[in-house]
């Protein structure tokens, strides 16, 4: 386990170490920021004299090498768009995208979970189309069309919710289905799968002929198993999720990361992206460890196989 | 047991940090109580609340509700006293001397004095500062005593009054010691009738009204309340649900869809931009046909902009007669834009020694203006009527604006160019000034000569003048195909009075009021 554990905390690391590299490069592909900050009417003078203070001009492996040494201590250098240090803004909005994430998550499994055990018992029941309806249209329909949508029924049309914001608890719940609704398609369909398949396993049968009560085998035997796939797959899509809040986060002027890098992408903020993106692989990379970590825990047959 | 256990612990553990999160993250309602409160709605994010620092339109608008100048300019553009009460220009028109006004203080009680006028234009000037080439516009500002400032500019400048209305922000030399630049865009002071409460980034920004402005019985309401709400779709449902009193940067499609709407009024009014396909004499465009003015003009004549204006725009914006719009000073509203005559395109074409047309490169950005690609191809097709072929290049509008600064676009491309100051000046410099201007593709004697003139002519109605006499030798010899001055699209609750936007999307809440 601990030989286990040390490699991929060392394949974490290698990745992150890779994520630095490519964002950096990445980055300085987009183009010249020096265009884009200053105003129109400046002189080429001008403008050559802001890319020389800015540290443009310097050779790319010397902007690299001090890239590395300031990351290394997490200083990610001056967002040039908000003039003020990139890792603090980025940790700033952090709190709001967290909190949209894992509601979003929870919402997705709190209605996954009985949905696909619903449907995986009972295969070609009335339950079960509506659990693959659920989990086709989740997986089907675009999240921002959802959350435009969301917003013309339950806030302009019915009033029962803010339409933008992250002013009170009733404002998560608009942003919270929209991102939610991909997972919860997604798991549901996990979820049935898993059980139909377990259902059809040799132990299930012989715990069927020992007699155990089909609730008992339900939990205990069935449930078990498909939470181990749930387990795996929820670090994923936490990730993915991050990443999709960009939209949503947008669309519900929701104050995080996502609204964010929409911003510093269109004004070239090259800390201000380096300093999200390192943040979000960071995230994610952590994340996938954690849940590695979780998994070997939870299944002994990971650990020896390794 | 252990796997059974830890599998369930896992995702029990999972789903309480989880709902502990969601309820951790509600905040607090807003407050509703009996004062007269504003909320505004904003498509970006404020990157700084200092005036002198704050990169765009509506960073700035939000940052000059809380400060003076020492002049103001009228909605009519006319330039009137505002933290100074008078002011005297030397013959010479290089020196001006202010007297400011008495018994000012900023919002944290730091007097007002000619102090902190030379301070701040110290610190304008500083290159960290994003408009310091404003404050540059200034030579020297020294104080003659507590309340007159000798400023003096190194030529006659005819705009210095109208830059520093628009750019020079006024601030308290002791608190901006204090805090610095930084701390300042978080926090900053001004004297202006609003001051600063709280800013939550990306979420609201709330200012007070100032109890004790210098302008009697102004601001109207007692707070203003900004949101960031960078999705048009959204803004327009917060306006309908009524979260929001004013909301801007609206689609034609969503003023037209509001029109019905019941407690909601629509705000149309042409902005200070105009749009333009330009030619290029410097680079790539060097001895290609467009050299010839007969083919330039041919082109204007050539493009049917009513139609696109009625197609993409829903008739909803004006066609262009050159590069000023009607709000700039000397607009010659004689000019009748260039008529769809395909007619007289192919003549002047055929005088210029092109019967048959010929080819030519055409570049326009991405997603950098509303359906500006649509505008680019719909050039294109009236353009291969005449007989001109282009093959146009739709670029990703960054690269595209590198590729503009360092003159490297085809000879034909399209762009587009706001101004704020009401005057044209600094866009026709910014447009037309050769290898002197970063993004200029264009250079031609008897403009230079004009801008040249225009630039040190104090009176502000010789200048008006020139400036018709220039807009008429453009319209003769255009440099671009003048495309049009699209409308801004903006919306106010009924119970909102006296919102007042300007061309340039710019405003003033101080006379804005709630019923």
């Amino acid at each position: 386990m601990q030989r286990y554990l040390l490699s991929r905390v060392l394949q974490s690391a290698l990745l992150m170490v890779g994520v630095l590299i490519l964002v950096f490069f990445i980055v300085r592909l987009t183009g010249d920021p020096a265009s884009l900050m200053m105003p129109r009417d400046a002189s080429p003078e001008d403008v050559e004299e802001f890319r020389e203070a800015m540290g443009f001009n310097d050779p790319l492996h010397e902007q690299f090498f001090s890239y590395l040494k300031n990351a290394a201590v997490g200083d990610f250098g001056r967002s040039l768009h908000y003039r003020s240090a990139a890792m603090p803004l980025v940790l700033e909005r952090f709190p709001a995208t967290l909190q949209l994430a894992a509601s979003a998550l929870t919402f997705a499994l709190i209605f996954a979970i009985p949905l696909g055990i619903i449907g995986g018992t009972r295969p070609g029941t009335m339950w079960d189309t509506l659990c693959r309806g659920i989990g086709l249209i989740g997986q089907t329909v675009p999240n921002f069309w959802l959350a435009l949508m969301l917003i013309v029924l339950f806030s302009v049309q019915l009033g029962w919710f803010p339409s933008f914001g992250r002013d009170s608890l009733r404002s998560v719940i608009l942003p919270t289905v929209a991102l939610g609704f991909f997972p919860l398609g997604k798991f549901t369909r996990l979820v049935r799968a898993s059980v139909l398949e377990i259902k059809n396993e040799d132990y299930i049968r012989t715990a069927n002929s020992k007699g155990i009560p089909e609730r008992r085998i339900l939990i205990h035997h069935i449930f078990r198993n498909v939470a181990i796939t749930l387990v795996s797959i929820i670090g994923v899509q936490f990730g993915y999720m991050l990443g999709g809040s960009i939209y949503i986060e947008s669309i519900f002027a929701w104050p995080g990361i996502g609204r964010m890098i929409n911003e510093a992408v269109q004004a070239r903020d090259y800390p201000l992206v380096q300093a999200i993106a390192v943040f979000s692989a960071g995230f994610v990379v952590i994340l996938n460890l954690m849940t590695d970590v979780a998994y070997a825990l939870i299944d002994p047959r990971i650990r020896y196989e390794d | 047991m252990l796997r059974i256990r830890l599998t369930g612990l896992a995702i029990a553990v999972l789903l309480v940090v989880s709902a502990g999160i969601v309820v951790a993250g509600g905040q607090a309602e807003t407050p509703e109580d009996a004062t007269k409160t504003l909320r505004v709605a904003v498509p970006t994010f404020p990157n700084s609340l200092d005036a002198s620092i704050a990169s765009e339109r509506n960073s700035q608008n939000v940052a000059w509700q809380m400060f003076d100048s020492l002049v103001w300019a009228n909605d009519e553009n006319v330039i009137e006293p505002a933290l100074a009460e008078d002011w005297e220009v030397s013959e010479d028109g290089t020196e001006y001397t202010f007297y400011l006004r008495e018994g000012v203080e900023f919002h944290n009680g730091e007097p007002f004095n000619a102090e902190a006028v030379v301070y701040s234009w110290e610190r304008g000037i500083q290159p960290e500062i994003e408009w310091s080439d404003r404050w540059a516009r200034a030579d020297s500002v020294e104080a003659i005593d507590e309340y007159t400032v000798r400023i003096t500019t190194e030529e006659p400048d005819p705009l210095l009054l109208g830059v520093m209305a628009q750019h020079w922000n006024i601030v308290p030399p002791q608190y901006l010691e204090e805090v610095g630049n930084d701390g300042f865009g978080e926090s900053p002071v001004g004297t202006g009738p609003f001051e600063f409460v709280e800013w939550a980034r990306e979420d609201r920004i709330i200012l007070r009204a100032n109890e004790d402005y210098w302008r009697e019985g102004l601001p109207k309401v007692d707070e203003v309340i900004y949101r960031p709400i960078p999705e048009a779709s959204t803004r327009m449902a917060a306006i309908q649900t009524g979260e929001i009193d004013i909301v801007n940067r609206l689609t034609a499609e969503q003023a037209d869809a509001l029109e019905d709407v019941d407690g909601v009024n629509v705000v149309t009014y042409a902005v200070d931009r105009t749009f333009y396909i330009a030619f290029n004499n410097l680079t790539s465009g060097v001895d290609e046909p467009t050299e010839d003015v007969r083919v330039r003009r041919a082109m204007n004549y050539a493009v049917d902009r009513q139609a696109i204006i009625d197609s993409l725009f829903g008739g909803r914006a004006q066609l262009a007669t050159g590069l000023m719009t009607e709000s700039n000073l000397g607009y010659d509203q004689s000019l009748d834009p260039y008529p769809y005559d395909p007619e007289r395109a192919r003549e002047l074409l055929a005088d210029a020694g092109y019967p048959d047309g010929f080819e030519m490169d055409f570049a326009a950005p991405a997603g950098a203006y509303t359906n500006f690609e649509q505008v680019a191809q719909a050039v294109q097709g009236y353009l291969s009527e005449v007989g001109i072929e282009t093959s146009l290049d739709i670029m990703e509008s960054g690269r595209y604006w590198d590729l503009e600064a360092e003159k490297q676009l085809p000879p034909l491309f399209g762009d587009s160019w706001s101004e704020r100051s009401g005057e044209a000046l600094p866009r026709l410099r910014g447009a037309l000034g050769g290898w002197d201007a970063s993004f200029s593709a264009w250079s031609e004697p008897t403009i230079d000569e004009y801008l040249d003139e225009i630039s040190v002519t104090i009176d502000q109605e010789e200048r008006a003048e020139l400036y018709t006499e220039l807009h008429n030798y453009m319209y003769e010899n255009p440099p671009f195909i003048y495309l049009y001055v699209p409308e801004t699209f903006e919306a106010t609750r009924d119970n909102v009075v006296d919102y007042r936007p300007r061309a340039a999307e710019d405003y003033f809440l101080m006379f804005t009021d709630i019923q």
